[in-house]
C-alpha cells in the first residue's frame, strides 16, 4: 500500500498537512487532513478579566481577527447583560464588514487566483500572488486596492486595521470620526464597482473551469450560515442549518448552539471535528463560509449580490454543492459586503459618540457569534461575580470546515486517480 | 536575477498577523516586491522544501517539535534570520499558555461542553506533540535580528527590508509608547485603578493617570500609540525597550508607585507581561 503526504498545505492562514493511502490498485483508499497546531486558547483565557479577552483572542487569526473580537465582545456583552446603544452596534457592523472585505479579497485575490488567472498547471514557483501581479497587473491593483480600503475601514472604527481593539462591554471605546467616515465614502462606489469587476471575471474564469468545479471537491453536506429575517448577513442573529438537498431547515440562536453543535475529537488532528447534533457524527457533518452563507438564506440583504446569487443559483444549483464554487459565493459576498459598508456609511449614526452604555461585571454565560470571513465563530465565557472568565468554549470558523474539506479532498483524490 | 534578495517567510506559533501586515505596505508592495525573490512562504505560495535564502522572517514562535525542528532547518539554511513580530520574540499571546501546564491546556480544548468523546485525544505519533512551554525565537537558536510588534506596523517592516536591501542593520525605535502618545500628562500617580469598562475616560489626558491599567510606560514605541488613542490602554504588545531587562519587572515597578492600590489590581502577571511571558524572567508558573 502507498502513501502521499502534501506537506505543508501552502496558501492558507493555518498549519496543515494531508496524507493519502492509496489501496493495492492504486486508488486512493483513505485521505486524512492533519491540522497540526494547538495553542489553548480555551485554556489561557480562564483568570484574564473578561473586558480583557477581546484584546487577547484576536490573536487566533490575523486575517480574521476583526471577528474574533468582535463575537468576543458580543459574548462578555451577554454573559454581563449590556444593552448596547444602536450606533455602536452599527459601528462594530461597519468594523466587520471591513475585515470581511479585507480578508474575502485576500482570500481570492492573493490565495485562491494564482490557480485560475496562471491556471493550475502553472509553475508552482510563479503560481502565487506575485505571478498575478506580474501577468494581470490590473486585476492585483483592484485587489490591493480593496485590502487598503478594508483594512482603513476597520482601523477607523477599531482603532487598528490587524487586532482591533475599540470594542468593550457595553459598546465601543471610541467612535469613527467624520472625517474617517469622509475618506471612505469617497471610496466606496469604486469598492462597488470593483466587486462587480471580480464577478465578471470570475464568470469569465467559469467558462474555462466549469467542468472542473463540477468535478472536483464535489460532496453532499450540510450547510450552516448566519442570517436575520432569513436573508444573508454578516453580523446576523440566527443561526440556519440546511440539509445537504436543501428541503429541511432548521434554525437557533447562538445562546442555543450547545444543542445544535457537537465536536468529536479525532487522533489525527488537533482540531475537532464539529456537526449538526441532531443528526449525529458523522452524518451531520456540514460545511460553513460563502458556499454556505449563500446556500442557507432566502436572498442577500443588498440589490447587486442578490443578482449575483440568482445567477449562482442558476449555474451551480441550490444548494450548490461545489467546493470550488466557494470562489464565487466569495465574490458575491465581498460585492455585498462593500454594499452593506456604503448603507452604513450614509446613515447619519455612523459617527454617532453614544456609543457606550454602563455595564456592571457580573457572573454569567454568554455566547457570542459572527460569520467570520471563513464561516460562522462561536465564542461562549462564563464569568464570575467580578466579571473574570471561568469557561471558556470557542468553535472557530475553520475548524466547522476541516471534516469536510477532507470529504472534498477525498473525492477530489478519486477523481484524479482515476483519470491517471 | 541574482542581485535580488532570496526570502523565505513562516507562520510558526503565531496568527499569520505579521504576513498580513507586510502586505498592508498595499500600493507599496510593488515597489518592494520587485526586490525580492520570495523561495519559500507557505501562506502565500506553493514551494514544499526550505531552501537555501539571504534572510528568513520567522512568524511565530514554538509550541510544538516541529515547529523547533523547523527554526533549526531554518538557521542552517539562512545567512540573516529575523524573529519577526512579538511572538517570535517574547512568545505574544501564545505565550500566555506557560501559565498553565500544557497537559491542562490540552484537557480544556478536548473536554468543552461541546465535545461528544471526552477521554480521547490526538495522537502524538500522528500531530506533533506540544512542547512543555512556549518558546520565542532567540531562546532556540541565535538570530541577526528582531523586529517585535503585534504585528510590527507594516513601515517597520518595510524599514526593515530596506535597509536589509541597502545592507544596513534595521533599527528599532528606542522610545516607549508614552513618547508617541498625544495624551497629556501631569506627572501623578492614580489613587486607585480602574478596569477598561469603567467610566468614560477623559480624551485628552493620559489613561495611566486617570486610574486605566496602561502599560506603555514600559512598551517599546512603533506603534503610534494606536491603543491609548482609540480610548483602551496599552498592553505591551511591542515587548521591552533596550533599556531594561525585563518588561514585567519595569511595569510592576512603575504600578509599585501607587501602593497598595497596585496590589489589588486583578491578574497582574498576565497584564504586565500580556505579550512577553515565555521572554520573562520568571516566565513559568511554578507548580
Amino acid at each position: 500500500m502507498g502513501k502521499i503526504t502534501i506537506a505543508p498545505l501552502t496558501r492558507l492562514e493555518g498549519h496543515g498537512k494531508v496524507t493519502i493511502k492509496l489501496d493495492d490498485s492504486g486508488k486512493p483508499a483513505d485521505v486524512k487532513l492533519h491540522i497540526t497546531a494547538l495553542r489553548g486558547f480555551e485554556q489561557f483565557v480562564i483568570g484574564r478579566p473578561a473586558e480583557e479577552v477581546p484584546r487577547i483572542v484576536p490573536r487566533i487569526c490575523g486575517i480574521c481577527q476583526t471577528a474574533h473580537h468582535l463575537a468576543s465582545v458580543k459574548a462578555v456583552d451577554a454573559a454581563w447583560g449590556a444593552q448596547i446603544p444602536s450606533a455602536a452596534e452599527k459601528q462594530r457592523e461597519l468594523m466587520h464588514l471591513g475585515n470581511m472585505i479585507h480578508s474575502h479579497a485576500l482570500h481570492f485575490y492573493y490565495l485562491a487566483a494564482p490557480d485560475f488567472v496562471l491556471g493550475p498547471d502553472a509553475d508552482p514557483a510563479i503560481r502565487n500572488v506575485i505571478g498575478v501581479i506580474d501577468a494581470a497587473p490590473e486585476v492585483a491593483k483592484k485587489a490591493i486596492a480593496m485590502r487598503r480600503v478594508g483594512q482603513s475601514m476597520v482601523e477607523a472604527t477599531g482603532g487598528k486595521p490587524i487586532h482591533p481593539v475599540t470594542g468593550i462591554p457595553g459598546g465601543l471605546s471610541k467612535s469613527m470620526s467624520e472625517e474617517k467616515r469622509d475618506e471612505l465614502l469617497a471610496v466606496i462606489d469604486t469598492m462597488i464597482q470593483y466587486g462587480q469587476d471580480g464577478l465578471d471575471l470570475m464568470k469569465s474564469l467559469n467558462e474555462k473551469y466549469l467542468d472542473t468545479i463540477n468535478s472536483l471537491g464535489v460532496i453532499d453536506t450540510w450547510y450552516l450560515g448566519l442570517v436575520k429575517d432569513g436573508k444573508h448577513n454578516f453580523y446576523g442573529d440566527t443561526l440556519r442549518f440546511v440539509s445537504p438537498d436543501g428541503s429541511e431547515k432548521m434554525e437557533f440562536k447562538p445562546a442555543e448552539y450547545l444543542d445544535y453543535l457537537g465536536e468529536h475529537v479525532v487522533e489525527h488532528s488537533y482540531v475537532k471535528y464539529p456537526y449538526n447534533k441532531k443528526v449525529g457524527y458523522p452524518e451531520g457533518l456540514y460545511r460553513v463560509g460563502p458556499l454556505a452563507m449563500i446556500n442557507v438564506c432566502d436572498s442577500m440583504s443588498t440589490p447587486l449580490a442578490e443578482e449575483a446569487r440568482k445567477e449562482f443559483a442558476e449555474t451551480f444549483g441550490r444548494p450548490a454543492n461545489q467546493s470550488i464554487a466557494y470562489n464565487q459565493a466569495r465574490l458575491i459576498e465581498l460585492l455585498s459586503a462593500c454594499e452593506r459598508a456604503k448603507e452604513l456609511l450614509e446613515d447619519p449614526e455612523i459617527v454617532s459618540t453614544d456609543v457606550k452604555a454602563e455595564v456592571e461585571p457580573k457572573a454569567g454565560n454568554g455566547v457570542g457569534v459572527v460569520y467570520a470571513p471563513r464561516g460562522t465563530l462561536f465564542h461562549n465565557y462564563e464569568t464570575d461575580d467580578n466579571g473574570i472568565v471561568t469557561k471558556a468554549n470557542m468553535i472557530v470558523a475553520t475548524t466547522h470546515n476541516v471534516p469536510t474539506m477532507e470529504k472534498a479532498i477525498q473525492q477530489a483524490a478519486e477523481v484524479l486517480f482515476k483519470d491517471n | 536575477m541574482a542581485d535580488k534578495v532570496r526570502l523565505g517567510l513562516i507562520q510558526l506559533c503565531g496568527c499569520s498577523g505579521c504576513h498580513i501586515s507586510l502586505l498592508d505596505l498595499h500600493e507599496q508592495l510593488l515597489d518592494v516586491l520587485p526586490n525580492l525573490e520570495i523561495v519559500y512562504a507557505p501562506i502565500i505560495a506553493d514551494a514544499k522544501e526550505i531552501p537555501e535564502c539571504d534572510v528568513f522572517l520567522i512568524e511565530g514562535g514554538a509550541r510544538n517539535e516541529h515547529d523547533e525542528h523547523l527554526i533549526h532547518e531554518i538557521r542552517e539554511k539562512s545567512k540573516v534570520v529575523i524573529a519577526w513580530g512579538t511572538c517570535a520574540v517574547y512568545g505574544g499571546i501564545p505565550g500566555l499558555g506557560n501559565l498553565y501546564d500544557t497537559e491542562q491546556l490540552k484537557k480544556t480544548a478536548y473536554e468543552t461542553e461541546s465535545t461528544d468523546n471526552i477521554g480521547e485525544l490526538p495522537s502524538d505519533e500522528i500531530v506533533p506533540p506540544l512542547t512543555n512551554s512556549v518558546m520565542p525565537v532567540p531562546s532556540i537558536v541565535d538570530v541577526e535580528y528582531v523586529i517585535p510588534g503585534c504585528p510590527p506596523r507594516p513601515e517597520i517592516n518595510a524599514g526593515a527590508i530596506v535597509a536589509l536591501l541597502e545592507g544596513r542593520d534595521p533599527e528599532l525605535p528606542k522610545k516607549i509608547v508614552c513618547d508617541e502618545c498625544p495624551r497629556t500628562k501631569e506627572n501623578v500617580i492614580p489613587e486607585t485603578f480602574k478596569r477598561t469598562f469603567e467610566g468614560t475616560p477623559d480624551p485628552e489626558k493620559c489613561l495611566f493617570e486617570q486610574g486605566y491599567t496602561c502599560v506603555g510606560m514600559g512598551t517599546r514605541a512603533g506603534c503610534g500609540a494606536l491603543c491609548p488613542s482609540a480610548g483602551v490602554p496599552c498592553r505591551g504588545c511591542y515587548g521591552k525597550t533596550d533599556e531594561v531587562l525585563d518588561q514585567g519587572s519595569s511595569l510592576a515597578n512603575t504600578f509599585a508607585a501607587a501602593g497598595d492600590e497596585a496590589l489589588k489590581i486583578s491578574d497582574k502577571s498576565a497584564l504586565f507581561n500580556r505579550f512577553t511571558l515565555p521572554a520573562a524572567l520568571i516566565s513559568k508558573k511554578q507548580e
